[in-house]
C-alpha cells in the first residue's frame, strides 16, 4: 500500500524514523522540508520550510497537491510540525485517510498543529496519557516510541 | 569532548551556546557544536550549523557527554550510548513557542533517563560532577504495533 509520511526535517522526522518498523512491505514516501539530512532519504520530495510564512504555507499546499494528485497514496502519517496542516486538509478533501500522532515532546500540550489537524484526523494518536484530556474523545494513547 | 547540538528550531539557542562557549574557554576541554538557527557564533569552541544523519552520528561517537535540548536529539546520544544534559529552551527567552521542553525534561528527569540542567549556571559543575552513565531507553513496540493495525485495516478497505 502507498503511505506518504509528512514531517518537518528535524526532531519530527527522528520520530517517524523510529516508526519505520510499521511501514515496512509498504510502498512509502515522504513529503518533508528541503535540509542537508532530507536530502539523503530515498523517496522524497523536499519543500520550503513552511515555518508561520502564510505564503510559503499556500506555495507548500500547492505543491502538496500535485504531489498527492500524483502519488494517490491511500494513507497519511504525520508527528507534525505545521507541514501536516495543508497535508491533512487535502487529504480529506482527496479522501485520504490520515494518522497524527503527536509528538513524544508533549507531555502535557498540545502542539498548535495538533489542534488544528484534530478534526480531520482518522486517527489521532498521543504519546503520554497524560495529555488524553487535552485533546477530545478521538485521541488515543497507544504508547510511545520509547 | 563534548558535543552540543541545537537541532533544526528555527530560532536560536544562544543562552546554551554561549555558556558552553565560555566552558570551552575555562575548561580546556575539546568542545564541539551544531548551532542551527542560533546567530551567536562561539570564540573558543569549533561549530557549525548543520549537518547530515550520519555527522551527529560521528560526532556523538566521539563526545564524552552530549549537551542539547530535551527533544529528539537526545535519541541520537542514546543510540551511541552517551551520557545527555537536557538544557530545555524556555519561552520567557523567546527560545521556542511554549514550555513544552520544560514539561518533557522534568519528566525524562524523574524517568531517570536524563540529566535535566534548568539553568545554564550550573552546567559546568554538572559537567565536572556528572555520572558518566549513558542513559537506558527502552523501545516501546506498542505504538509501532498500533499502527501497523491500522494500516493493515486501511489495506483491506
Amino acid at each position: 500500500m502507498k503511505i506518504c509520511l509528512v514531517c518537518s526535517h528535524g526532531g519530527h522526522l527522528t520520530e517517524i524514523l523510529q516508526l519505520q518498523e510499521a511501514f515496512e512491505g509498504h510502498d512509502a514516501f515522504f513529503i518533508t522540508y528541503d535540509s542537508v539530512r532530507t536530502r539523503q532519504l530515498d523517496r522524497k520530495y523536499l519543500l520550503r520550510n513552511i515555518g508561520t510564512n502564510p505564503i510559503i504555507m499556500a506555495q507548500a499546499s500547492l505543491s502538496m497537491l500535485r504531489i498527492l494528485l500524483r502519488e494517490k497514496p491511500k494513507l497519511i502519517i504525520s508527528t507534525g510540525s505545521e507541514i501536516a496542516i495543508p497535508a491533512f486538509y487535502l487529504a480529506k478533501l482527496l479522501r485520504i485517510k490520515t494518522v497524527f500522532i503527536e509528538s513524544w515532546t508533549r507531555v502535557d500540550r498540545p502542539t498548535g498543529t495538533g489542534k488544528i489537524v484534530y478534526p480531520v484526523s482518522d486517527l489521532f494518536l498521543v504519546q503520554w496519557e497524560r495529555l488524553l484530556p487535552k485533546y477530545g474523545k478521538k485521541a488515543k494513547y497507544e504508547g510511545a516510541i520509547l | 569532548m563534548i558535543f552540543v547540538t541545537v537541532g533544526m528550531h528555527t530560532k536560536g539557542f544562544d543562552r546554551l551556546l554561549k555558556k558552553m562557549d565560555e566552558i570551552a574557554a575555562t575548561s580546556g576541554e575539546e568542545v564541539v557544536m551544531q548551532i542551527g538557527h542560533t546567530n551567536f557564533r562561539p570564540q573558543t569552541a569549533k561549530w557549525f550549523d548543520f549537518t547530515t544523519e550520519e555527522g551527529i552520528k560521528e560526532w556523538c561517537k566521539k563526545a564524552r557527554v552530549v549537551v542539547t535540548q530535551p527533544a529528539m536529539s537526545i535519541l541520537d546520544a542514546q543510540e551511541q550510548n552517551k551520557p545527555v544534559i537536557a538544557v530545555p529552551r524556555l519561552q520567557k527567552y523567546d527560545e521556542v513557542i511554549d514550555d513544552h521542553q520544560l514539561d518533557f525534561a522534568r519528566h525524562l528527569e524523574k524517568e531517570g533517563k536524563v540529566i535535566a540542567v534548568y539553568d545554564v549556571d550550573k552546567l559546568e559543575e554538572t559537567l565536572r560532577r556528572m555520572d558518566p552513565k549513558p542513559m537506558k531507553l527502552v523501545r516501546d513496540k506498542r505504538l509501532v504495533n498500533a499502527l501497523r493495525k491500522y494500516i493493515e485495516l486501511i489495506e483491506r478497505g
